[in-house]
């Protein structure tokens, strides 16, 4: 298993090297950082030359990259093109961005397994039906469609209903607000319905899986034999069946978090959240774009947390599943 | 002027933004144009928050450093640095009576401004404005060489117009006169520091970077409010100024909610999280989605900002006047405004001056009639510049690279953003009913602005100019392309001696009367060179809670909080 783990990390490594250097790249020649300036009939042609100088745009590419990485290598990220460091900004952004994203997931994934458990418990029935349905529908309704049909349809009636602000619809709190209570309220108030977004989207795929595994399980001899052993229902679906059922799900939902991740970058722009999704999106659409150390930044971190996610869910499967083992 | 990024947020304010040329005030005495009434001017109770939603967060704090240099910037910074001239909505010049005591011309030869500070004046750290402050200002904004920032770099500053033609700022009367001489004619020189930079803090952080994060030198003000906090991306709180010398402000706070996406605006207001608005480039469906808000008052102004055509004469058949002329002909813009602006702004015409908007009192018609809609004459000029219509009901050229093929363009512009798609769609159809085939072909901002405009890489550039009431500052754009150095915006590769030599003449002009009407005569040549067509002015959505009081809309580029110390709620 050591060996296992080294192994992957090291390619994990390789790939990270390889792809920060293809999206350094990209990025660097996607855009040109001082448009707005140069566009601008009023900056002069000095301040625009003395802005490419601070910015490095003089240099060739490679020695670009290559300042990059080795500060990269020595914990330093850079600085933006707005002149802000960016390392300073990682760490707060991700707090953000987890705020929302793991009250989301670890909801999603109880209301997966469920929803799951009880669609294939009660196969084919009103319920099942009804629950595919669901699921189908918020499966395929894009985040911020169902973002801001939350915003418009269900908060302003809501809040209008109980006389005043319960779900808000911007940003991660109100600005003024004092007192331990009154801003633990007020951040509750605010993450509701992005966490509410999140979460309908998650569980939707989780919960097919956890049926599909459901049913696998359900059907297989050993259940048979349990059954026929004559243990209670109820024990043969929670201790039998539904440990087995998880396997698949549990590694669906450690190779899914990272995407998770990623893809709260649209429910922090529709409910305007300074998360770590948005911080890639100034990055590469900001008054001062691209800003390739900002891109990197998030690149990195997301790519890490990407093979550090995958690397969980294959040692999870092992340790789930005693037939798995690896050399 | 200034280039409007159709992102479409990044709304520069190329010079800074101050009053209007005197100019305006001689010739409109008793006769100011006026932007529209606000929320009155009724008695408002101390205390309580304004909730402002801006659409762009800002880049950093020094709205004179050129990547800070953004309208946002500006807005949040009006009851923060002081101005020596106000532009009231009526576009006419105010001297800021809280700053100075007087501001006057004093010599024309050499030019000589002196500029009495008020005693009272005082940052809030304690430091008197003064003189210092002036000389400051001065030579960071003046792009000399001799100048430089904290560790000797170059100062980034967004504009040297004006401040590169000043000689010399002194210091007299123990600072509260500054004196400033020219070495050469500005007839702009109102427009000189407003705002001004705390000169004293700025030497000490930098003018490029130090006040490019949230900090203590960022809260130094010299106005009625004071930043208290920032969070980026989030909001940014404005808190009343106790060291404030004149009137206090009746809001306690003055909260800025960075709200990006307009579309999530209205849902912002309906759950009150949002109290007032002022989207850069509000499209129908947006003003659709905020007239209806019950308690919430809009207002729609003609802006400072106009959507216009450029036609690069690099093109061999845009070369040709003739073309460009039947072009002009050709397009229905009073169609356009019907469709795209009347339902929001039925006061808005067809522009016909590219130097003025309508909404100032300087504006003339100076088309001669080449921005009539009369697709006759659009072919008959065709067929002057060697076209001959084909069977398929296109022109087909004579010569040059399309010979005997159809004659089109590819008319360009920023992706995404609804008017302009508007525009594209409108203008396609006329062309083609002249004979003209048009091929859509748009980018992203950054492209569009950054590598399409400036290498000449397009046929017909569709975007917006944002005027501010000085100009001079258009010269770069009109001047003759080949004087790189100071016409580096002409686009269209444009070349007139009499323009430039007009456009010097007019800088130089100290009397606003005779400075104005040399820029109409510099606009009746663009259109009968037609360098460029202007199509109409774009409409400025104000929106502000019926329970604001005092709020009065403000189209000129110090933006809808140039009052916001007389803000007050009208209920507690």
């Amino acid at each position: 298993m050591g060996a296992f783990i080294a192994r992957r990390i090291a390619a994990g490594i390789v790939l990270l090297l390889v792809a920060s250097f293809l999206i350094y790249l990209l990025v660097s020649l996607s855009g040109n950082p001082l448009a707005a300036l140069e566009a601008n009939p009023h900056i002069a042609k000095a301040t625009i030359a003395a802005a490419r100088e601070q910015l490095h745009l003089n240099e060739p590419l490679l020695e670009r990259y290559w300042t990059w990485l080795t500060g990269f290598l020595q914990g330093n990220f850079g600085t933006a093109t707005t002149g802000q460091a960016v390392g300073p900004q990682v760490l707060p952004r991700l707090v953000v961005t987890l705020q929302m994203v793991i009250p989301a997931t670890l909801i999603a994934i109880v209301l997966a397994i469920l929803v799951g458990v009880v669609g294939a418990v009660k196969q084919y029935s009103i319920v099942d039906h009804l629950s595919t349905g669901l699921a189908y529908v918020f499966f395929s309704t894009p985040v911020f469609v169902l973002a801001i049909l939350l915003k418009d349809f269900l908060a302003v009636d809501f809040n209008k209903g109980v006389g005043h602000t319960v779900l808000y619809t911007i940003g991660q709190n109100t600005p003024g607000v004092t007192g331990f209570g009154n801003v633990a309220v007020d951040a509750i108030e605010h993450t509701i319905l992005p966490v509410v977004t999140l979460t309908l989207i998650t569980y939707a795929t989780w919960s097919r899986y956890q049926r599909s595994s459901m049913l696998d399980v359900l059907n297989a001899d050993y259940i048979r034999l349990a059954r026929a052993k004559g243990l209670s229902p109820r024990r043969v679906l929670y201790v039998h069946a539904l440990r087995n059922a998880l396997i698949p799900v549990t590694t669906v939902i450690a190779l899914d978090f990272a995407a998770v991740i990623g893809g709260a970058l649209v429910t922090e722009i529709v409910f305007g959240w300074e998360g770590f999704g948005r911080f890639f999106y100034t990055g590469l659409t900001g008054p001062v774009s691209p800003d390739v150390n900002v891109v990197q930044a998030w690149f990195v971190i997301s790519a890490a947390i990407i093979i550090l996610f995958n690397l969980i869910a294959d040692i999870l499967y092992g340790v789930l599943d005693p037939r798995i083992r690896y050399a | 002027m200034n280039l409007s990024l159709s992102r479409p947020r990044a709304r520069w304010l190329a010079l800074t933004t101050a009053a209007a040329a005197a100019s305006l005030v001689v010739a409109a005495c008793g006769g100011s144009t006026s932007s529209s009434t606000g929320s009155g001017t009724g008695t408002v109770k101390s205390g309580g928050t304004a909730t402002f939603a801006l659409d762009e967060d800002v880049a950093g704090f020094n709205v004179l450093q050129a990547n800070d240099n953004e309208f946002v910037l500006q807005e949040i910074n009006d009851q923060i640095w002081p101005q020596a001239f106000l532009t009231p909505p009526s576009l006419t010049p105010t001297l800021n009576k809280d700053l100075l005591t007087s501001a006057a011309v004093t010599s024309t030869s050499p030019q000589t401004v002196v500029y009495k500070i008020n005693p009272k004046a005082t940052w809030s750290d304690g430091t008197p404005i003064s003189a210092a402050d002036f000389i400051y200002n001065w030579q960071a904004n003046s792009g000399s060489a001799t100048y430089k920032d904290l560790g000797g770099a170059a100062y980034l500053a967004a504009s040297t117009a004006g401040y590169n033609d000043i000689k010399s700022v002194t210091s007299s009367d123990g600072g509260k006169t500054a004196t400033v001489v020219f070495s050469a004619p500005y007839s702009d020189w109102r427009a000189l520091f407003s705002p001004m930079i705390p000169g004293h803090v700025a030497q000490k952080v930098g003018f490029n970077n130090g006040f490019q994060t949230f900090g203590p030198a960022v809260q130094v003000s010299g106005g009625p409010y004071m930043i208290q906090s920032y969070t980026k991306g989030e909001d940014l709180v404005e808190v009343r100024n106790p060291k404030w010398w004149g009137t206090p402000g009746k809001l306690s706070k003055i909260v800025f909610r960075f709200i990006l996406d307009d579309s999530q605006q209205p849902p912002a207001i309906q759950n009150g999280e949002a109290n007032l608005v002022n989207p850069a480039l509000a499209a129908l469906s947006y003003y659709d989605s905020v007239k209806n808000i019950a308690g919430f008052t809009t207002k729609v102004d003609p802006g400072l900002e106009f959507q216009h055509m450029d036609f690069n004469q690099s093109n061999p058949y845009l070369a040709n006047v003739n073309v460009r002329h039947a072009i002009a002909y050709g397009t229905n813009r009073q169609q356009m405004v019907a469709r795209i602006v009347s339902p929001m702004a039925p006061s808005i015409k067809p522009l016909n001056n590219r130097l003025w908007m309508a909404t100032q009192p300087a504006y003339k018609d100076t088309s001669a009639g080449y921005g009539d809609y009369d697709p006759a004459k659009a072919k008959a000029a065709l067929t002057a510049a060697g076209m001959t219509m084909g069977s398929d009901g296109y022109f087909h050229p004579n010569s040059g690279p399309l010979k005997g093929q159809d004659l089109s363009f590819n008319i360009s512009t920023t992706s995404g953003v609804e008017v302009r798609a508007q525009i594209e769609q409108l203008f396609q159809a006329s062309m083609k009913n002249i004979g003209i085939k048009i091929n859509v072909k748009n980018y992203d901002a950054n492209t569009f602005f950054g590598t399409v405009l400036p290498k000449g890489e397009y046929d017909i550039g569709e975007f917006a100019w944002v005027l501010t009431p000085f100009d001079s500052g258009n010269q770069p754009i009109y001047c003759s392309y080949t004087n790189a150095a100071v016409c580096g915006n002409n686009w269209v590769h444009y070349a007139n001696p009499t323009v430039d030599k007009l456009f010097t003449q007019a800088s130089a002009t100290l009397d606003p009367t005779q400075s104005a009407a040399l820029y109409n005569q510099i606009d009746t040549i663009l259109w009968k060179d037609m360098v460029t067509l202007p199509l109409f002015q774009q409409p400025q959505l104000f929106g502000w809670s019926s329970k604001l009081a005092n709020v009065v809309p403000n189209t000129s580029s110090v933006g809808v909080t140039w009052n916001a110390q007389l803000w007050g709620n009208t209920t507690q």
